[in-house]
């Protein structure tokens, strides 16, 4: 199958302060590919450089080497097929809730009428819920609320690839749970393509298809790609039930407790050989299991 | 009316009363010394009764005289004082508003790009702590107009607070709200109207609000010195008539005026204000 997303031998590096020539490499020899369709999150330890390549993959921030490929177009600059939702949601705080989504879509669909435009940010306004805080102004909101607008002005656009950076990490639990389940919902609908950074890997697993493991920097890798071997339609109350959602989960946390610090090591005293990499995870034995419970 | 507000309004009008009292009180009392004065005063006219520091109601009474026909005009030396006021305005207002057209462009400028700041910096550090009035004598010899000369003081002297909380309002623009104009692809005029200037406003209003201030001081500096209209002049004209209680008067109009400009600004402003 043709990727829809390449990314190959990406790395970036700072240049020290007061160091001539020196330079800290945050990350080096990243390599992943995504399809379209695919929901793909990100995890590592604070500090690797995920939103890095996060703000690579939008071209707000352009890699010291490497390159990316979507759509077979190499990504250099930001793009309307690229959107990206912020940690903190930036929302225009002088316009209203409807106006910033407004706004996006007018820049997007220059062949809209206003009313199509007004029409087009309803829909996905109340595909969040929010129908009745159109006239809102963002500081008016609470967090879950702006997060909702940033989702719904994201889909409203429809861009070709959904960047994520933390998208509910300033929530709490409760309102991360909801949010998570319409996220689902939308993207069942949609399809989306999405790549997501997260925290948390139980959001990881319940929304994605695919996770990617980052070791622990400098010179992070992404050392794993974890495919996440739970049927869709998923939904948080029935995904723990999954014989493959506890070996994933006991995984990713081993990975991140033990792994990522041993493979940083490796790689710095050149013991480990990154060629390999990502290393491809699946718990597929448990798919058969799977079937015969359905029987 | 809540519990606060009559609270404020009665420290208000006691704070008047005792103002009206006070001034009372003390110029009264300056009257009786003048009637004790010794013969070698008197024969020196030095108890002159027209000089002397005016009570409140006596000001009260030129105000309602002088207010009931403010705009009167009978030749250069005897004018209403709305009339005055009204060129004083005029002025302060075209050499603000040739400030704004300049300065906010300028700004903007200054603010995007930090080799214009970089650039500019010296100069402006330099030019700004200059008092306008020193311009004087130069806008004079080179403009050969007094009226043009205090407009150009009033350019002078409100530029430097427009173009720097400007360009200071375009830098502190969030980079999250330029990566929203990015993602979105917005050309540089798009930025610079959608999300910069919004972003910016606030700030440019404080630059405004502070050059309208410092405008309505230098003004009256400035008439003193040119003379010939204006409530500066005026306020001159009537410290050579030793008419005491008319500079009190329009001592008092000046703080009005001012008080009233500086509101147009900040009422204006609140549209653009926004909360984050
Ligand atoms: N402008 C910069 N100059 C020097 N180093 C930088 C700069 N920007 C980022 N870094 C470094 O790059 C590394 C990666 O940063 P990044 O923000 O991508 O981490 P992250 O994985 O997103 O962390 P978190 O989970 O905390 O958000 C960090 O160690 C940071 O110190
Ligand atoms: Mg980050």
């Amino acid at each position: 199958m043709k990727k829809f997303l390449e990314v190959n031998q990406l790395a970036k590096k700072y240049p020290i302060k007061g160091e001539k020539n020196t330079f800290l490499s945050v990350f080096e020899n990243i390599n992943f590919s995504m399809q379209k369709g695919e929901f793909v999150c990100i995890v590592g330890h604070s500090g690797c450089g995920k939103s890095t390549i996060l703000n690579n993959l939008a071209g707000l921030d352009s890699p010291s080497s490497g390159n990316i490929i979507m759509d077979n177009k190499n990504v250099k600059k930001p793009s309307l097929e690229r959107g990206v939702i912020f940690q903190n949601h930036s929302l225009l705080p002088w316009l209203s809730v409807l106006k910033n989504i407004k706004m996006a879509i007018a820049c997007k669909f220059k062949e809209l009428s206003t009313k199509e435009i007004e029409k087009r940010a309803l829909h996905f306004l109340e595909m969040v819920e929010l129908q009745d805080a159109v006239k809102k102004l963002p500081h008016e909101l609470s967090g879950g609320m702006k997060q909702r607008v940033g989702i719904a002005r994201a889909f409203a656009l429809a861009p070709e690839l959904l960047l994520m950076d933390e998208p509910f990490g300033a929530l709490d639990a409760l309102t991360r749970g909801k949010i998570q389940d319409k996220l689902l919902e939308i993207c069942e609908k949609t399809n989306q393509t999405i790549f997501m950074i997260t925290h948390d890997i139980d959001e990881a697993i319940l929304l994605s298809d695919r996770i990617l493991l980052m070791s622990n920097g400098p010179q992070a890798r992404i050392a794993e790609s974890v495919h996440v071997n739970i049927p869709k339609p998923r939904n948080r109350a029935e995904i723990v039930n999954h014989p493959n959602y506890y070996l994933i989960r006991n995984h990713l946390v081993d990975f991140l407790i033990n792994k990522s610090s041993e493979i940083a090591k490796g790689i710095q005293n050149n013991t480990i050989d990154d060629s390999e990499m990502p290393k491809n995870v699946s718990f597929t034995n448990t798919a058969d299991l799977e079937n015969r419970k359905a029987m | 009316m809540s519990r606060e507000n009559i609270q404020t309004i009665t420290l208000s009008l006691l704070i008047l009363f005792l103002i009206f009292f006070i001034g009372e009180l003390a110029t009264t009392n300056g009257e009786r010394n003048k009637k004790e004065l010794s013969e070698y005063e008197q024969l020196m006219g030095l108890g002159e009764p027209q000089a002397h520091v005016p009570g409140p109601i006596e000001v009260l009474k030129l105000a309602v005289k002088e207010l009931s026909h403010p705009f009167y005009d009978n030749g250069p030396n005897d004018k209403g004082i709305g009339t005055q006021l009204f060129y004083s305005i005029l002025r302060v207002l075209a050499g603000y508003l040739l400030a704004v057209v300049i300065a906010i462009p300028i700004g903007f400028l200054i603010g995007m790009s930090p080799v214009f700041y970089n650039a500019l910096q010296p100069y402006i550090q330099v030019l700004k702590p200059i008092s306008p009035l020193a311009w004087m004598p130069l806008a004079l010899f080179v403009i050969k107009d007094s009226i043009l000369s205090s407009v150009f003081v009033i350019f002078i002297c409100s530029i430097w607070p427009i173009l720097l909380n400007t360009a200071f309002g375009v830098m502190s623009v969030k980079k999250d709200w330029l990566n929203v104009s990015k993602t979105l692809e917005m050309g540089p005029f798009e930025t610079a109207f959608k999300i910069i200037l919004p972003a910016a406003l606030p700030t440019i209003f404080t630059g405004l609000r502070i050059s309208m201030g410092i405008s309505w001081l230098v003004i009256v500096a400035a008439e003193m010195l040119v003379g010939g209209t204006g409530i500066g002049y005026y306020v001159w004209n009537e410290w050579n008539n030793l008419d005491l209680t008319s500079v009190v008067f329009s001592i008092l109009m000046i703080g009005i005026v001012g008080m009233g400009l500086d509101l147009l600004i900040s009422q204006t402003s609140k549209y653009f204000m926004y909360q984050e």
